[in-house]
C-alpha cells in the first residue's frame, strides 16, 4: 500500500464550528439550483453536527461542485472544500478511484525544468491542453519558452484525485512538486489543484491563470467597457484575500461588467457536481448561466477559462473570446 | 472549560451546557416534543398527495437548532415548500391530522421559534423566486422564502434595492414580515414589515387568500408582525426604491444617555438617511449616521453636524487615553476596545466597497461584519422596545444587567418610525402600544467569545433583561418560543385572550409555528 498524501493541511475550523448563518448559501451554485438545504455546506455542517455519518450525506457530498464560493464568505472560516474533500474520501469513490490511482501508477513524463531562479512553469488544465493553440498562445503571452515553461506533467492525474476523493500517492505527488519547487512562479489554469498548490509549497509565488493573463497591458487594452469579464471561479476563491482586491483595481480600470455578486464571489459559470464531472449525469449549467447575465447589459463574453467559454457559446449569440484573443500583439484574432 | 472540536460524525457535549450528561446524545432539550400521533397516517396522505416529506437523520438535522442555538428540536420530517399550493395542501392534511407545522425561511430566530419539537418543519427557502419587478412602481413581487439578500441580488441587476431589511443577509423576507424586522434606516422608513404592500398567505386551514390594506385586511393586519401564527406567507409585495451608495459618519460618545439623545434628535428631524447607535460595552458609544445623496449630507454638516455632542476619532481616542491612564486597573477593558476596534474598522472599511468615499452595498458590509464580530454557535440577544421618553432609562437598566452578566457585550439601539395607518399591524408586536412617531429598540447582545455559559444562566439573564421590560411598560421583538412566558405579563391577559380566540377560530387544531407564542 503505498503512501497516501491527505489532503495538503488540516483545516483551521471545521464543521462543528458552523454557526448557521446561512451566508455560504448565498453564493452556493448547488443551493441556487436546488433550493435544497440538505445539498448545501450549511446542510451538511447541521447533519455532522447532529451525529450524520458521512455515508448518510454521500449525495450532498457529491454534489458540491467544489466552487469554494463559500469558503470567503464563512465568518468562522471553516475549510469547506478540505473537509468536503475530506468527506469524499471517506465515500471513496468506488467508479473513479480505480482509474484515477491507475493514471498516477503510470510514470509520468518529465517536466522541462526551470533553469534560472527566474523561471517560471506554466500548469495548463485538461481544456486548455486539448487546445494546443490557445495553449501556445498563452505561452508566447506570458514570455515565450525562454521565461515559462510549459509543464508537461500538470499534475491533471491529481487534481482528478483530489476531486474524486482518491488519495494521492505521496511517491507520485513528490514527484510533481519536485519539478516546481525551483519555480520562480507558477502559473496554474486547475483552480482546485492552484489552491492545493498554495498549501503544498507556501513559499512559492503561484498565480491564476486569469492573473498572469489579465495583467497583461496587452490584454488589457483589449477589454471593453460592454464586456462581461468571466473570472474562473475556483481559481479565485482559492486565493480571494488577495485577488478580491486585484479584480476590484480590474474592474475600476476596465470598467466592464464581472461575473461577481455582491458579496464579490465569483458566479461560477460552470458548476458541476463530481458525478457531471466524472461524465455520469448530464450537465446542466443554464441556471448558473442565466444567474451571469440576468439584467446585465454586454455585447462580449471575456472568459479566463476555456471551459467557461465553451458554455457560455452554446447559450449565447454573443461573442465569446478568451483572454489570449484580447492581446494587441498583432497575433490575436479581431 | 474549553470545548474540544468536534469531528464531523460525531456528537460532542451540548456546549451551553456543562452540567449536561457528556457524551450523551441529545436530539432534543425541550420538553414539550409532539408525541407523533397519527403521524404515519398523516405522512403516508402526504406522500399520496405528491409532496416529499423527508424523514432522514440528515435532512432533519439540518433544521435542529436556528440562530439562537440554544432550542434544539427535530422535527418528525421536512417538506422543502417548492408552490403555494403544496403548501395549502401540506396545512390542510396537518390540520386533519393534527399534526404541527413549523415554518422556517432562514432560520434566524434566537429563541427557538423556527426550531420544530416534533411535528412537520415547512422549509420555506424552498420558494425562493423573484416573480416581477416594476422598476416604474417600485415594487417587487416575491416568494416569501426569499432571502434579503437573494433579493438585492436581484434587484441590483434594475439598479434598486428594498427598503430595509435586518442585518444578517438570511432572513427571509416571510418571517421578516412576520416579525417586523429593523434596519439603521428604520428610523425614516419604519420596521422591513412596513413596506409589504400585498401579501399572498396559506391560511392555517390551507385557504389561499390575497391581501393588504384594502382587500382582506384583517387577515393582512394579524400576518404582518403575527409571529406566524395565522398563515404562512407564500409571496409579498413589496416596496423598494433605486439603489444608491451610502455616505457614512461615525461620532463617538463616552456617555449612553447623551449619544441617545442626539440619535432621537437627529430622526425628530429627519436630519439623516440612517441612524443608529453600535457600543462597545457602555465604553465605547458609537452613533453611526449615513447619507444617500451629497445634498443630504451637505445639510446634515451644515445644520445638525454642530449639534451633535460627540467626539471625533481623535478626540475620543484621547479621550479614553487619559480615562484609562487615570484608572490602570481597567487596562483590561482598554486593551479589549482596541483590540475590537483595530478588528472591527478595517472590515467596514474594505476597499473593495468604497469609491470615492461611499460605500457600496452597505448591507453585505455590515452583516459580514456582524457574523464575524458578534456571531457563534450560541447567540442570545434579548431586546427591549420603548417610546421615545421611556428609552434612556430602559437602556441604562438592560446596561447595568449585561455589566452584571458578561464582560463583554454589543448594544445596538436604533428608531423605528411608526406609520398610523399602520397601528392595526402592531397590536401584540415588538411596537410597544405607548410609543407616538417612533419606538426605540435596542439588543442586548453579550459576546459570548470562548465562554461557556449554561442555558441557565443566559436564561437569568434574558428573563432580568426582560424584566425591566415588564416594570416599565415595553415590549420586545423576541418574545416567542423560550420567552413566551411573557407575552402575558407584557400584553395583559385581555389582549392574549382576544388573540388567542383568534388563533383558535383560524386554526381549529392549533398547528402552524405552535410552539411560539400560544
Amino acid at each position: 500500500m503505498p503512501a497516501l498524501a491527505q489532503s495538503a493541511v488540516r483545516p483551521s475550523a471545521d464543521f462543528a464550528a458552523c454557526s448557521g448563518c446561512g451566508l455560504c448559501l448565498l453564493v452556493c451554485p448547488v443551493w441556487r439550483r436546488t433550493h435544497d438545504l440538505g445539498l448545501s455546506p450549511l446542510g451538511r455542517a447541521k447533519a455532522l453536527q447532529y451525529g450524520v455519518h458521512a455515508a448518510d450525506i454521500g449525495a450532498s457530498v457529491e454534489s458540491c461542485t467544489l466552487c469554494a464560493a463559500c469558503e470567503p464568505v464563512c465568518p468562522e472560516e471553516i475549510a469547506m472544500v478540505a473537509l468536503t474533500l475530506d468527506l469524499r474520501r471517506r465515500l471513496r469513490q468506488a467508479a473513479a478511484a480505480p482509474a484515477a490511482l491507475a493514471r498516477m501508477g503510470e510514470t509520468s513524463p518529465p517536466t522541462p525544468m526551470p533553469q534560472a531562479s527566474a523561471a517560471a512553469v506554466l500548469l495548463p488544465d485538461r481544456a486548455l491542453r486539448e487546445r494546443p493553440e490557445v495553449l501556445a498562445r498563452v505561452s508566447t503571452l506570458l514570455g515565450g519558452a525562454s521565461a515559462i515553461a510549459l509543464g508537461a506533467d500538470d499534475g491533471a492525474d491529481i487534481a482528478l484525485a483530489l476531486e474524486t476523493g482518491t488519495p494521492v500517492p505521496a511517491a507520485r505527488l513528490e514527484r510533481f512538486l519536485q519539478r516546481l519547487r525551483r519555480a520562480a512562479m507558477i502559473v496554474a489554469a486547475d483552480g482546485l489543484l492552484l489552491r492545493h498548490l498554495r498549501q503544498w509549497l507556501p513559499q512559492a509565488k503561484i498565480v491564476t491563470l486569469g492573473e498572469a493573463l489579465s495583467r497583461l497591458p496587452a490584454v488589457r487594452r483589449g477589454l471593453r467597457a460592454s464586456d462581461l469579464y468571466v473570472i474562473e471561479a475556483r481559481a479565485y476563491h482559492a486565493d480571494y484575500q488577495r485577488l478580491v482586491k486585484y479584480y476590484d483595481g480590474l474592474r475600476t480600470a476596465a470598467t466592464c461588467a464581472f461575473n461577481l455578486d455582491l458579496q464579490r464571489i465569483a458566479i461560477p459559470a460552470t458548476a458541476r457536481s463530481l458525478q457531471q464531472r466524472l461524465g455520469l449525469e448530464p450537465i446542466d449549467d443554464k441556471v448558473q448561466l442565466n444567474w451571469i447575465l440576468r439584467g446585465r447589459e454586454v455585447t462580449r463574453k471575456v472568459v479566463e477559462s476555456l471551459e467557461d467559454g465553451a458554455v457560455f457559446a452554446q447559450v449565447s449569440s454573443l461573442p465569446v473570446v478568451h483572454l489570449v484573443d484580447l492581446a494587441d500583439d498583432g497575433a490575436s484574432p479581431k | 472549560m474549553q470545548l474540544t472540536d468536534i469531528e464531523p460524525g460525531t456528537l460532542g457535549p451540548c456546549p451551553v451546557a456543562p452540567d449536561s450528561l457528556q457524551g450523551i446524545k441529545r436530539q432534543q432539550t425541550n420538553p414539550s416534543r409532539w408525541n407523533g400521533a397519527n403521524w404515519a397516517a398523516f405522512a403516508d396522505g402526504v406522500r399520496a398527495s405528491g409532496i416529499e416529506l423527508r424523514e432522514s437523520m440528515a435532512a432533519r438535522a439540518a433544521f435542529a437548532t436556528d440562530a439562537g442555538g440554544t432550542a434544539h428540536g427535530l422535527a418528525h420530517g421536512v417538506v422543502v415548500a417548492r408552490s403555494t399550493e403544496q403548501v395549502a395542501q401540506l396545512l390542510r392534511a396537518a390540520q386533519q391530522c393534527r399534526v404541527p407545522v413549523t415554518v422556517s425561511g432562514g432560520g434566524m430566530t434566537t429563541e427557538g421559534e423556527s426550531v420544530a419539537f416534533g411535528g412537520v418543519l415547512l422549509d420555506m427557502s424552498g420558494m425562493s423566486r423573484v416573480l416581477s419587478i416594476d422598476a416604474a412602481a417600485l415594487t417587487v413581487r416575491a416568494e416569501a422564502g426569499i432571502f434579503w439578500h437573494s433579493l438585492a441580488e436581484e434587484l441590483r441587476r434594475q439598479g434598486l434595492d428594498y427598503l430595509s431589511a435586518p442585518l444578517n443577509l438570511t432572513s427571509s423576507v416571510g418571517g421578516t414580515l412576520g416579525v417586523g424586522g429593523i434596519d439603521v434606516n428604520s428610523a425614516r422608513l419604519g420596521c422591513s414589515a412596513d413596506q409589504a404592500l400585498a401579501l399572498q398567505v396559506v391560511t392555517p386551514t390551507g385557504d389561499i387568500v390575497e391581501c393588504s390594506d384594502t382587500h382582506n385586511a384583517e387577515l393582512f393586519q394579524r400576518v404582518i408582525l403575527g409571529y406566524g401564527q395565522f398563515g404562512v406567507i407564500t409571496e409579498a409585495t413589496l416596496r423598494v426604491r433605486r439603489y444608491t451608495p451610502l455616505r457614512m459618519h461615525y461620532f463617538y460618545y463616552a456617555s449612553l444617555s447623551t449619544a441617545i439623545e442626539d440619535l432621537q434628535l437627529l430622526d425628530r428631524n429627519d436630519a439623516s438617511d440612517y441612524s443608529g447607535i453600535l457600543t462597545i460595552m457602555d465604553c465605547a458609544v458609537n452613533v453611526l449616521v449615513a447619507f444617500d445623496s451629497d445634498e443630504r449630507e451637505a445639510a446634515f454638516m451644515a445644520n445638525w453636524r454642530p449639534r451633535l455632542r460627540a467626539y471625533g476619532e481623535f478626540g475620543f481616542g484621547l479621550r479614553m487615553l487619559i480615562h484609562y491612564a487615570l484608572r490602570p486597573w481597567k487596562l483590561g477593558e482598554a486593551w479589549y476596545l482596541l483590540q475590537r476596534k483595530r478588528e472591527l474598522f478595517p472590515e467596514l472599511r474594505r476597499s473593495e466597497y468604497m469609491r470615492d468615499g461611499a460605500m457600496h452595498d452597505r448591507s453585505v458590509v455590515f452583516s459580514r461584519a456582524v457574523w464575524k464580530f458578534w456571531g457563534s454557535r450560541q447567540m442570545v440577544i434579548p431586546d427591549l422596545a420603548t417610546s421615545a421618553e421611556k428609552f434612556i432609562e430602559v437602556v441604562q437598566r438592560g446596561n447595568a444587567a449585561c455589566r452584571k452578566y458578561f464582560a463583554h457585550y454589543t448594544l445596538y439601539l436604533v428608531g423605528i418610525k411608526l406609520r398610523p395607518e399602520h397601528r392595526a399591524h402592531y397590536e401584540m408586536s415588538c411596537i410597544p402600544p405607548d410609543a407616538e412617531g417612533w419606538a426605540y429598540g435596542c439588543e442586548f447582545e453579550p459576546l459570548l467569545d470562548d465562554g461557556i455559559y449554561s442555558r441557565d444562566y443566559l436564561q437569568s439573564f434574558k428573563n432580568e433583561i426582560y424584566d425591566i421590560g415588564v416594570d416599565m411598560g415595553a415590549s420586545y421583538y423576541r418574545f416567542g418560543g423560550m420567552m413566551k412566558g411573557y407575552i402575558r405579563r407584557v400584553f395583559g391577559d385581555a389582549l392574549v385572550d382576544r388573540h388567542l380566540a383568534l388563533k383558535r377560530q383560524a386554526d381549529p387544531a392549533m398547528i402552524l409555528n405552535r410552539h411560539v407564542i400560544f
